[in-house]
C-alpha cells in the first residue's frame, strides 16, 4: 500500500514535478540510433517525460532534440524539411539548427538579427552503443555520459530494442524487480525460449517455486537476491540489479546473453520499455540475433512500422485460452515481454496503490519506492545528486551463482556483481 | 473497435474500480533482537498508529534446552518490560518481523524462527545500519538471520521499517 501523495510523487514525471526532476538528473535513452539512420533523414517525433520533442540528424550528422513546435505559429516541425544544416518549417520557412537556435526567418531582414532572438528548447542527444541518449536537466548539472556495459561493448555483442508500454513507468519497472512472479508467469518459457533454455539454473528455478529473498541496498539502488536450493546443501542465487531510477538487469542463464531493461516515461500513462541483450565476451550468434528479432526472450514482435507490440491491448494480447489451459503458457499470453506488459497494463494507466496488498516477498518493490522517495526528497530539499548518476553505479552486472549456505551473495559475488572487462558474466 | 482489454484498462474505466476495502487488518509482530534495534522499535512505536505489536527479545535465553530441543517457553517482553510468551504472541500472527542491527548478536532469531516455523507464521528480518557497518559485520548478522527469515532486507536507514510496515498495511 502506498499513500496517494507518495504515489503521485513517484508516478508524475512531467516538467516541474519532483519525480520529473529526479528523471532529469540522468542520461536516459531517447531513441534507437537506427531511427535516425542518415544525415538529413526525416525527423522523428519523441515524447519524453511529458514533453513533445523532435529528433533529427543534420547535414553534418549532428543529432538534435528540440521542441516539436515552430516558435512562429506552433506548427509541428515533424513536417519540416531537413536540409542544409537545419530543419526548416514548411509553413513560412523558419529554420532551426540542431541546438534549437533559429537560423533563418525569411520574412525578416537578415540584418535585423531577429532570428537570433528565437530559440527552441533543446536537449543534448548523443549516440552510445546504438542508443541516442538525452539529458533533460539543467545544463550546469549535466553528468558524464552513461557507462552501462551493454552500451560500451562492441556492437556485435549486443542487441537493443524498445517497445511501447501503455501504462505508467513505475508499475512496469516494479515488475522488473519482482523476482517472485517468474516461477508462475514465465515458467513455460524457461524450457521453450531459445534464449533461456538449456541452462542448469533453470532446473533449480523449476524445482523450487518458493524462493527466499534477500534485498540489500547497493550504491546505485538494490541487489535483489533470490535463493533456491541446489545440491549438497548449497544455494542457487539469482541476483538482480536495480539502479536508480529505472534500470534493471536480470540474472543470466548459462552462456546465454545477459539482459535487462530501462523504463522511461513517455508521459504519466505510457512508457518506453527498453530491452537489451549482450554478452560481455563474445559476439551474439546469428541464431541468437534472429531469435531476438523474432520477439523471443525479453523482446517482442511489432505492429509493422511501429514500436507497438503486435500483441497489444487492442487485440486482447492475442490471449490463447487453450494454451493457458494446457499449460503451454501460464497466462495464455505468449512471450515474456507481453506476459508482463499485458498484466501491468491491465492495472490501468496509473495503478492505485492505495488498494494493493503487498506481502513480505514484495520488499524489493517496497525498498525501491523507499529509495526513490528518499532520493526525491534529498534532491528537492538539499540538491543532493541521486544514486545512479555516478557512472561507478552503472558499472554493474547481475549474476547467478551456486554458493555454500554460509556465504552471503553480496560478499561471495563481489566480483561477479561489477563489470570486469574481458571476463564473462557469472552464470549457472 | 476497441477490444475489451483496451476499454477496461483506460483511465475512464479505472474510476469504476470497487472502492470497498479488499482486505482485513493484518496482525504483525515486530521484534527487536538487540539493544540498538530496541531503541529504533521504541521510537517507531511512539509514532506508529497501526495494528503492529512491538516486542523485545532481549530477555531470550538462546541456548538450546536439554536434548538439543529449543524451548518454546522463553519470553519476550513488550516495550514496557512486561513479559510475553513467545507462542502466545505468534499465535494467529500474519507476519513476524525481526529487527536486528548489523554487527550485533542476532542469535535470538533462532528461537523465534523455530517457533514461527512450527506455527507456520511468515517471517521477515530487517537488518538496520547496513550502510555504516563493515561487510563482515553485516555478513555475520545476515548469517544468523538467514535460516529463519523467508525475506531478509538490509537497510541503511532506520526509517525503512515505518515505510515497510505501512506498505504491508501493518
Amino acid at each position: 500500500m502506498l499513500r496517494k501523495e507518495h504515489n503521485d510523487l513517484l508516478t508524475q514525471t512531467g516538467p516541474g514535478t519532483p519525480g520529473g526532476r529526479l528523471f532529469r538528473s540522468y542520461w536516459i535513452p531517447a531513441l534507437l540510433a537506427e531511427e535516425l539512420p542518415d544525415n538529413e533523414c526525416p525527423p522523428v517525433r519523441v515524447k519524453l517525460l511529458s514533453e513533445r520533442l523532435l529528433a533529427f540528424r543534420d547535414t553534418e550528422g549532428r543529432h538534435g532534440l528540440i521542441d516539436e513546435f515552430c516558435a512562429h505559429r506552433g506548427v509541428s516541425l515533424w513536417f519540416g524539411r531537413n536540409e542544409e544544416h537545419g530543419l526548416r518549417c514548411p509553413y513560412h520557412g523558419w529554420k532551426y539548427d540542431y541546438t534549437g537556435q533559429c537560423i533563418e526567418v525569411p520574412s525578416e531582414p537578415v540584418e535585423s538579427g531577429f532570428c537570433s532572438k528565437i530559440k527552441l528548447k533543446s536537449y543534448p542527444l548523443v549516440e552510445r552503443g546504438g542508443v541516442l541518449w538525452t539529458y533533460m536537466g539543467p545544463p550546469a548539472k549535466q553528468p558524464p555520459l552513461p557507462e552501462w556495459e551493454f552500451a560500451l561493448v562492441p556492437h556485435q555483442r549486443s542487441f537493443i530494442s524498445k517497445r511501447l508500454q501503455e501504462c505508467n513507468w513505475l508499475q512496469a519497472m516494479e515488475g522488473g524487480i519482482d523476482s517472485s512472479h517468474v516461477s508462475f508467469l514465465h515458467r513455460g518459457e524457461l524450457t521453450s525460449d531459445p534464449l533461456f533454455q538449456g541452462a542448469k539454473g533453470n532446473q533449480y528455478n523449476l524445482r523450487d517455486a518458493r524462493p527466499v529473498f534477500e534485498v540489500v541496498e547497493s550504491p546505485g539502488g538494490l541487489y535483489v537476491g533470490a535463493r533456491r536450493n541446489a545440491e549438497n546443501g548449497h544455494y542457487y542465487w539469482r541476483i538482480t540489479q536495480w539502479v536508480m531510477p529505472s534500470f534493471t538487469m536480470i540474472p543470466p542463464r548459462g552462456d546465454h546473453p545477459v539482459h535487462g531493461h530501462f523504463w522511461i516515461p513517455i508521459d504519466d500513462e505510457n512508457c518506453w520499455t527498453w530491452s537489451f541483450d549482450y554478452h560481455p565476451t563474445r559476439a551474439l550468434t546469428p541464431d541468437e540475433r534472429q531469435a531476438m528479432r523474432d520477439g523471443k526472450g525479453i523482446h517482442v514482435k511489432y505492429v509493422p512500422g511501429t514500436f507497438r507490440p503486435r500483441a497489444n491491448k487492442d487485440n486482447d494480447y492475442l490471449i490463447d485460452r487453450a494454451a493457458q489451459k494446457e499449460g503451454r503458457t501460464f497466462s495464455g499470453v505468449a512471450g515474456i515481454a507481453m506476459q508482463d506488459a499485458s498484466l501491468q497494463e491491465s492495472m490501468g494507466p496509473i495503478v492505485d496503490r492505495a488498494k494493493e496488498n503487498l506481502v513480505s516477498t514484495d520488499n524489493g518493490i517496497i525498498m525501491a519506492r523507499h529509495r526513490l522517495l528518499r532520493a526525491i526528497r534529498n534532491l528537492m530539499e538539499n540538491a543532493v545528486l541521486p544514486p545512479g548518476v555516478d557512472v561507478s553505479h552503472q558499472r554493474v552486472r547481475s549474476a547467478s551463482l551456486v554458493l555454500p549456505p554460509d556465504q552471503p551473495f553480496k560478499e561471495a559475488g563481489r566480483e561477479a556483481l561489477v563489470v570486469r572487462p574481458g571476463v564473462a558474466h557469472a552464470s549457472v | 473497435m476497441h477490444s475489451e482489454s483496451a476499454r477496461a484498462s483506460s483511465a475512464a474505466e479505472a474510476r469504476f474500480r470497487i472502492d470497498d476495502p479488499n482486505s482485513r487488518p493484518r496482525l504483525v509482530k515486530v521484534v527487536a533482537l538487540d539493544r540498538p534495534s530496541q531503541a529504533v522499535v521504541e521510537r517507531l512505536a511512539q509514532h506508529q498508529c497501526s495494528g503492529a505489536t512491538f516486542l523485545i527479545a532481549s530477555a531470550f535465553a538462546v541456548e538450546p534446552q536439554g536434548g538439543g530441543q529449543l524451548s518454546m517457553q522463553n519470553r519476550l517482553s513488550d516495550l514496557a518490560g512486561h513479559p510475553k510468551q513467545l507462542l502466545d504472541e505468534i499465535n494467529g500472527a500474519d507476519l513476524l518481523v525481526m529487527v536486528a542491527t548489523a554487527g550485533e548478536d542476532a542469535s535470538a532469531a533462532a528461537m523465534i524462527g523455530e517457533a514461527c516455523s512450527r506455527k507456520h507464521v511468515m517471517t521477515s528480518a530487517l537488518v538496520l545500519g547496513s550502510g555504516a557497518a563493515t561487510d563482515a559485520a553485516l555478513a555475520k548478522t545476515l548469517a544468523q538471520l538467514r535460516p529463519w527469515a523467508l525475506m531478509l532486507v538490509a537497510a541503511s536507514s532506520d526509517d525503512y521499517i515505518a515505510d515497510m510496515l505501512s506498505a504491508l498495511r501493518a
